[in-house]
């Protein structure tokens, strides 16, 4: 290496870290600024609103456009206010959030929140849809219901749950067309949604319950028992013979919640043709639901060659058998281990 | 009458100052736990108003130094979230005297602050 390249090599190695200091720097005081910047319109925003929401009669919340024409025009100041609408939106009730509905429709906050509806971003997407859903703007349903069957999961799932926000149960109707998987996870957050939703009509519980998407099936299914639907107690014990297993646990759990007198044998029926996590769910079913006629097939169950079988039949004939758990006692294998100890912690929890 | 209210959102803070400015409170507002237990300890306050979760203090700690106030104990109304029960039931072991669940009413926050000190003006 010459003089001439060692010196270059040294300038840039000296000036490598000044450059990368000087670019950090340049952010953070990027940074600081855009949080100021938040911060000062996140409290010219909160008088705004706070004073919009008891505004007195006489004053329309229309003036706003006047008072805060200079900012109002700016997107990223627009997005602030959405984004602290929706804050106080979640923390109020009440006739406030009345008068909040129509500052944000008076400052046709909705129209960006509608948008982004036409973005090609998943997440901006997904954004809007939440924004209007908050903001109950049901005039954009349309647009939201087509997005219900959205390839993006998010998306779908974010339009799934404004339908239900805005109608409650009968908007659910999106299960009827829906071609895409129903996630576990989208299905609490349903539930959760319906939570405190009356439903009258159960006639498309029914349908869905004969859906040939599998999701809508058990989401159906957890709806049924969520409601206490008995209207279609025929149709779940049919759904004991789908080729799907998820689909037959929901139809276990909602018959276990809601059994009948014919419910163990229609549930015992199925059995033999089932795999072993079905048949656990099944002998689990039958420590609630099981009767005296179900003691002849547990004690079959209890000469298993399966273990966790064995154990689950256990346990149920412990609850049904007259003798109680004092009846595992009387196995042949009852005095060897593991099972001595099985049935003692069996014995201890009937006991209990 | 003087309430103080605590809530580091501030647009929760404007609402619930403006709601009871309306009704004649003399109101003080503390965007962080730390700010309030120093309000606490210098001013003369007939109420405070707090939520649960704070930057630097806590509102447990700001219910605990609202009720070991030398000469005066405080009243205190906990601001809290769904699904906080169990902090709620923390905050009524420290002494709170009510507390209010969001979503609220701004209007039911104004009648629960009534029950504590009389109309301001």
């Amino acid at each position: 290496m010459n003089n001439f390249q060692f010196i270059n090599v040294f300038y840039i190695y000296l000036l490598l870290p000044v450059l990368l200091f000087v670019i950090i720097l340049s952010l953070t005081i990027y940074k600081k600024r855009i949080e100021r910047r938040t911060k000062l319109w996140q409290e010219s925003i909160a008088v705004l609103i706070s004073e919009s929401i008891f505004f007195t009669e006489g004053e329309e919340p229309e003036d706003i456009n006047d008072n805060y024409s200079n900012l109002i025009n700016l997107p990223a100041y627009r997005q602030c206010l959405i984004n602290e609408i929706l804050k106080i939106r979640k923390s109020l009730s009440g006739i406030s959030t009345v008068n909040l509905k129509e500052v944000y429709e008076a400052l046709h906050l909705d129209e960006d929140s509608h948008k982004k509806l036409k973005s090609s971003k998943w997440h901006i997407k997904a954004k809007g849809i939440q924004e209007l859903a908050i903001m109950e703007q049901v005039k954009y349903v349309k647009k939201i219901f087509k997005l219900t069957n959205n390839p993006n999961e998010l998306v779908r799932s974010e339009a799934q749950c404004a339908l239900v926000n805005f109608y409650g149960f009968p908007g659910l109707r999106f299960l009827n067309v829906t071609v895409y998987p129903i996630s576990q996870l989208q299905q609490i957050q349903l539930l959760n949604v319906l939570y405190l939703v009356k439903a009258e009509n159960f006639d498309p519980v029914k349908k869905w319950l004969n859906s040939t998407n599998k999701s809508v099936v058990a989401f159906a299914l957890k709806l049924a028992k969520f409601y206490n639907c008995f209207e279609v107690y025929d149709d779940v014990v049919k759904c004991l013979q789908a080729p799907n297993s998820h689909i037959k646990l929901n139809a276990l759990e909602y018959l276990k919640n809601m059994p009948r007198e014919d419910t163990p044998h229609q549930v015992v029926a199925t059995y033999s043709y089932e795999n072993k996590e079905y048949k656990l769910a099944i002998l689990e079913a039958l420590q609630i639901i099981g009767t005296d006629e179900n003691i002849s097939f547990l004690q079959g169950r209890l000469q298993d060659n399966d273990d966790d079988i064995k154990a689950a039949a256990a346990k149920a004939l412990s609850k049904l058998h007259p003798q109680g758990a004092a009846y595992l006692l009387t196995q042949s294998f009852a005095d060897l281990n593991p099972w001595k100890k099985i049935f003692l912690q069996i014995s201890n929890e009937r006991a209990a | 009458m003087t309430v103080l209210v605590v809530e580091d959102e501030i647009i929760m803070l404007k609402t619930i100052e403006l709601r009871l400015k309306k009704d004649g409170y003399n109101i003080i507002v503390s965007e962080d736990g730390r700010d309030a237990l120093k309000k606490i300890e210098e001013l003369n306050l007939d109420l405070i108003i707090t939520d649960i979760m704070m930057p630097f203090a806590s509102g447990l700690e700001i219910i605990g130094a609202a009720k070991n106030k030398v000469g005066k104990k405080i009243p205190v109304i906990v601001l809290s979230a769904m699904g906080q029960e169990n902090v709620v039931l923390e905050a009524f072991q420290l002494g709170a005297d009510d507390y209010i669940t969001k979503p609220f009413s701004p209007n039911e926050l104004s009648m629960r602050v009534k029950r504590y000190v009389p109309q301001g003006v």
